[in-house]
C-alpha cells in the first residue's frame, strides 16, 4: 500500500511540477481537500504528500528549460542556461543533467536531514537576523551583479521587483504603494506575476511564429543526450556539490526559500568557472543551480519538523497538512514517533529515485516536444494560467494583474531587462524589509562588528559587488 | 493539468450540489480556513447536508465579512466564518462589516499566553516583544503591568518597551527561542509547542495570560489549563490595586474583540436555517468523536453556541466606551504607528 501511494504522489507532484509556474507549494496547497482519505492511517499521508514534495521539485525543471518559464519559482536559475541549451537542441542534454544534479543532491542531503535530524538545531540557533539578512543581501548580489553582465540594469531588476514586492500593506498594516485599489492590500499575487513575467513573453514570441515549429535544432530525443547529461553532472561534480551544500544551508533557515537557494548555487558556479560563457547554454549553469533544487526541499524539514517553523513555503503548507492527519511537526510527540521519520525518510529519498528514473524516461520524449508548434499548446497553457490565476479572488483584478504583468514581461524582455533579477527582488522584498526592521531595532554597529558570521557573509558581498563590476563578461539573459 | 481540470470539475460539482456556503475570509492555506475545513467536517455530519468552503481573501482579510455584509449575508444559505483579527480591525478600521447585523451560529473563544525569557526583568524592561496588530492586547498589557497605577503609560512604552516589527509566527518563535526577542505570545496549543519546550529546559517562564471572558459578568475568569494568574490578577498582585481608567478599557475592550470572537460562524439576522444549524453545531460540540477529531487538531477551545454567542456579542458591545474607544485609537495611531480611525459610531 505505502507504495502504490508513493507512486501516487509521485506521479500528481511530476504533474504539477510540469505546469508552468506551479511548484510543491501550489501542489500540496490544492491536496487539502483529499486529506480527509488519510486520516485512517496519516502515515500514508505523510508519504504521499513527502512524495509531491520530492517529484515536484525535479519536474519543475522541464517547462523551464523546454518552454523558458520556471516551473517554480526556485527553477527561474536553472532556465537561464537550459532554455537556451534546448534552443540548440539540447533539450535532453539539459534535462538529463538537471535530473541527475537534483537527485543526487537531494539523495545525498536528504540522506544526511533524515540521518542527523536532531544535530542541527545549533546551525539554526546561530543564524540570527543580522546574518539572515547579510544571505537575502548576498542573494541580491549573486543576481545582480555576478549572473549579468548587464549589472545596471540588473540591480534596477531587482529594485522594481523590491518595490512590486513591497506592494501590499506595511509593517504597521498601513496599506503601501497600492494606489487606494484594496485589493493589492494582501499584496501581489506570486502566481500572475510569475506567469506574466515569463510565460506570456514567451508565449507570445511562439504565437508569432504560429504555423512554425520552434526554432529548436535537432529536435529528436536520444539516448546518448541523457548520457550526455549524466557525463556533464559526473565531470561538474563540484558545482553540483556545491550546489547542494548551498541548497542545503538555505533550507536550514526559515524564510528564505528555493529562490535564493536556486541562484545562490548559480552564481557561485558562474564565479567558480571564470573563463567560460554562461546563459547561451553552458550545461555548468543547469548543474549548479539544480544541486541546489531537491536539497533545499530536503534541508527544510529539519526547523519543519525540529520547531515547527516552515524551512520554506512548502513546509507551511505541509504543515497544515499534517495536522490536518492529527501529526503535528514540532511537538513533543512527534519528535519521537519513528514511523513519522520512517514514513517521510522513505518517502523522500524513494520518491527521488524513481522520480529520475520517469522523468529520464520523459526527457527523452522533451525533444519532440519542443517539436510541437506553439500554436497547439499556445491555448492550453494561457488557459491553464488563466484558470490558476482565477482561483485566488476570481474577480476581474485577478486578470488585470496577469495583463499587467504581461506587459511589464514583455517590455523587460524587448529592452533586456533581467526577468529573474525582478523575480528574485520580488520574492525576497518582504524579507530584506522585515529583517533590515528588526536588525535596526533589536542591534547596534557594535554588535554587528563581533559577529563572525554577519561580518564573513558581507565580505563575501562586497568581493561580489567588486567581482561583478570588474570582471563584467557574464550573461545577458533577459 | 490533467488534475487540476478533475479537481475543478469536481469544485464546479460540489458546489452545484452544495447546501450551504461557508465564506472564508483567507486562502485555503490560511489558519482560520483550515480551522474551518476541520471543523466544518465534524458539523456536516450533524447537520446532514454538506457545507462547502468559499474562499474570499484580500484586503487583509477584510474582503469576505465585507462582501458578507454587503450582499451575501441575504442569501439564507450562506454562512461566515470570522476570526479574532477581524474584531480588531471593526473597533479601529473603516470596515463595511458589522456583527450587530448577524446573529452567531457559534464562537470559540481563545485564550492567549504571554511567556518570557527566565533574564528578562520584567519591572524595568526592557521587552522585547514582537509588534503586529494582534499583538495590541499583550503590549498593552505590558505596558500596564511595567507602569502600575500613577505613572505614565507612555514614559514606559518609550523607554521601557523594544517593539519589534515584521516578524510573522514563525520568525517569532525563532526570535524567541534565539534570545532576540525576550517575551512572547501564543494561544494554548502553539504555546504547549512552542514555549513549553523552553520552560521546560529552564529557560523561561509563563508570565501571564489574559483570561477567558464570562458573556454574563463582563469579567475574564481564570483558565484552568493555567496555574499562572491573568492579567487583572497578576497586576493586583503586584501592584495592590486592581488595574482600572481608559488605558485597561481599550485593552479589555481590544482583547475581549479579539479573544472572545477569536472563530465566530455567522448568518443575518432573521435567517430561517439559524436554530437548524444551532441545533447541529450543539450535535457537533456534544458528541465526544466530533469533539476528539477537532480538538486533536485545531487544541482545545471554549464554544458559545447559538443565543449564547449573541449574548457575548452585546457584552462586547458593552466594552466600547467612548474613553476605551479613544484611547485605543490613539495608542494604536500615535504610539504602534496604526492607521486607526475613530468610529464614533460603534458608539451608537
Amino acid at each position: 500500500m505505502e507504495l502504490a501511494i508513493l507512486l501516487a504522489g509521485i506521479v500528481y507532484g511530476l504533474i504539477i511540477g510540469l505546469i508552468p509556474a506551479a511548484g510543491a507549494t501550489t501542489g500540496l496547497i490544492t491536496l487539502f481537500g483529499f486529506m480527509p482519505y488519510f486520516v485512517g492511517d496519516p502515515y500514508l499521508g505523510v508519504i504521499f504528500c513527502v512524495a509531491v514534495v520530492a517529484s515536484s521539485t525535479t519536474g519543475d525543471s522541464f517547462s523551464g528549460v523546454l518552454l523558458g518559464i520556471p516551473g517554480a519559482n526556485s527553477a527561474a536559475a536553472t532556465m537561464v542556461d537550459g532554455f537556451p541549451m534546448a534552443k540548440n537542441g539540447q533539450a535532453t542534454r539539459a534535462l538529463s543533467a538537471a535530473i541527475t544534479s537534483s537527485t543526487v543532491n537531494g539523495l545525498l542531503f536528504g540522506s544526511l536531514t533524515f540521518l542527523f535530524l536532531p544535530y542541527y538545531t545549533k546551525i539554526v540557533m546561530y543564524m540570527g537576523i543580522p546574518e539572515l539578512w547579510a544571505l537575502v543581501l548576498l542573494a541580491f548580489v549573486t543576481v545582480g551583479f555576478v549572473s549579468t553582465k548587464k549589472y545596471v540594469r540588473s540591480v534596477l531588476a531587482i529594485v522594481l521587483g523590491v518595490t512590486l514586492g513591497l506592494v501590499g500593506v506595511d509593517v504597521n498594516n498601513v496599506p503601501r504603494f497600492t494606489m487606494g485599489w484594496r485589493y493589492l492590500e494582501d499584496g501581489i499575487q506570486i502566481l500572475p506575476f510569475v506567469a506574466g513575467l515569463f510565460a506570456v513573453p514567451e508565449m507570445w514570441e511562439g504565437w508569432r511564429k504560429r504555423k512554425q515549429t520552434t526554432e529548436h535544432k535537432n529536435l529528436q530525443g536520444s539516448w546518448s543526450q541523457i548520457k550526455q547529461g549524466i557525463l556533464d553532472t559526473k565531470h561538474s561534480w563540484r558545482d553540483s556539490f556545491r550546489g547542494g551544500a548551498i541548497g542545503s544551508f538555505i533550507g536550514l533557515l526559515p524564510g528564505l526559500g528555493g529562490a535564493m537557494a536556486d541562484w545562490l548555487a548559480y552564481g557561485s558556479t558562474v564565479a567558480r568557472n571564470p573563463k567560460e560563457k554562461f546563459g547561451v547554454g553552458n550545461v555548468r549553469g543547469v548543474i549548479g543551480a539544480e544541486g541546489a533544487n531537491n536539497a533545499q526541499k530536503a534541508s527544510s524539514f529539519i526547523p519543519t519538523v525540529l520547531f515547527g517553523i516552515p524551512g520554506a513555503p512548502f513546509a507551511a503548507i505541509l504543515m497544515g497538512l499534517f495536522l490536518y492527519i492529527g501529526i503535528d511537526l514540532g511537538s513533543p510527540d512527534t519528535f519521537y514517533d519513528d514511523k513519522l521519520f520512517d514514513s517521510m525518510a522513505f518517502a523522500f529519498l524513494v520518491g527521488t529515485i524513481i522520480t529520475a528514473v520517469i522523468c529520464y524516461g520523459l526527457a527523452y520524449f522533451a525533444g519532440w516536444v519542443t517539436k510541437v508548434p506553439y500554436v497547439y499548446y499556445f491555448p492550453f497553457i494561457i488557459a491553464t494560467i488563466l484558470w490558476a490565476t482565477l482561483q485566488y479572488t476570481g474577480g476581474w483584478e485577478d486578470v488585470a494583474v496577469l495583463l499587467i504583468f504581461s506587459v511589464l514581461g514583455l517590455l523587460c524582455k524587448k529592452f533586456q531587462v533581467s526577468r529573474p533579477a525582478l523575480l528574485i527582488g520580488f520574492l525576497l522584498s518582504d524579507r530584506i524589509y522585515s529583517l533590515s526592521y528588526q536588525m535596526i531595532t533589536l542591534h547596534e554597529i557594535t554588535d554587528l562588528a563581533t559577529r563572525p558570521i554577519f561580518l564573513t557573509i558581507m565580505a563575501c558581498v562586497v568581493f561580489l559587488i567588486y567581482w561583478g563590476v570588474t570582471k563584467r563578461s557574464r550573461i545577458d539573459y533577459a | 493539468m490533467l488534475k487540476k481540470i478533475i479537481i475543478a470539475m469536481m469544485l464546479m460539482t460540489t458546489t452545484a450540489l452544495a447546501e450551504y456556503n461557508l465564506i472564508v475570509p483567507q486562502k485555503p492555506s490560511g489558519g482560520t480556513s483550515v480551522w474551518a475545513q476541520i471543523v466544518v467536517k465534524e458539523w456536516e455530519k450533524h447537520l446532514g447536508e454538506k457545507i462547502n468552503l468559499i474562499y474570499k481573501p484580500g484586503a487583509r482579510d477584510q474582503l469576505g465579512p465585507n462582501m458578507f455584509q454587503n450582499k451575501l449575508r441575504f442569501d439564507d444559505k450562506t454562512i461566515l466564518v470570522s476570526h479574532g483579527g477581524n474584531g480588531i480591525s471593526y473597533l479601529v478600521e473603516p470596515v463595511d462589516y458589522n456583527y450587530l447585523d448577524w446573529e452567531s451560529i457559534g464562537q470559540m473563544n481563545l485564550n492567549i499566553i504571554v511567556g518570557a525569557k527566565k533574564e528578562t526583568d520584567v519591572l524595568n524592561g526592557p521587552i522585547k516583544f514582537s509588534a503586529g496588530s494582534g499583538m495590541t492586547p499583550e503590549i498593552m498589557a505590558i505596558v500596564q503591568l511595567l507602569t502600575g497605577p500613577k505613572k505614565n503609560y507612555l514614559d514606559t512604552w518609550q523607554y521601557k518597551i523594544t517593539w519589534v516589527k515584521g516578524m510573522n509566527g514563525s520568525e517569532r518563535r525563532l526570535a524567541f527561542r534565539r534570545g532576540d526577542l525576550n517575551a512572547t505570545r501564543e494561544n494554548p496549543a502553539a504555546y504547549k509547542k512552542h514555549v513549553m519546550p523552553v520552560i521546560e529546559q529552564g529557560d523561561a517562564f509563563t508570565w501571564f495570560h489574559h483570561g477567558l471572558l464570562n458573556v454574563a459578568t463582563g469579567k475574564h475568569d481564570n483558565d484552568p489549563n493555567f496555574e499562572e494568574p491573568t492579567f487583572e490578577a497578576l497586576y493586583e498582585d503586584m501592584w495592590g490595586v486592581a488595574p482600572e481608567g481608559d488605558f485597561y478599557d481599550a485593552y479589555r475592550l481590544v482583547k475581549s474583540w479579539r479573544d472572545a470572537l477569536q472563530k465566530a460562524f455567522w448568518v443575518n439576522k432573521g435567517n430561517p436555517n439559524k436554530d437548524k444549524l444551532v441545533e447541529a453545531l450543539n450535535k457537533m460540540i456534544n458528541d465526544p468523536e466530533s469533539v476528539a477529531a477537532i480538538e486533536a487538531k485545531v487544541g482545545k477551545y471554549n464554544w458559545r453556541v447559538g443565543s449564547e454567542g449573541d449574548t457575548a456579542v452585546q457584552t462586547l458591545k458593552s466594552f466600547i466606551t467612548p474613553g476605551a474607544l479613544k484611547t485605543l485609537t490613539d495608542f494604536g495611531k500615535n504610539q504602534l504607528g496604526y492607521n486607526t480611525v475613530y468610529k464614533q459610531q460603534l458608539l451608537k
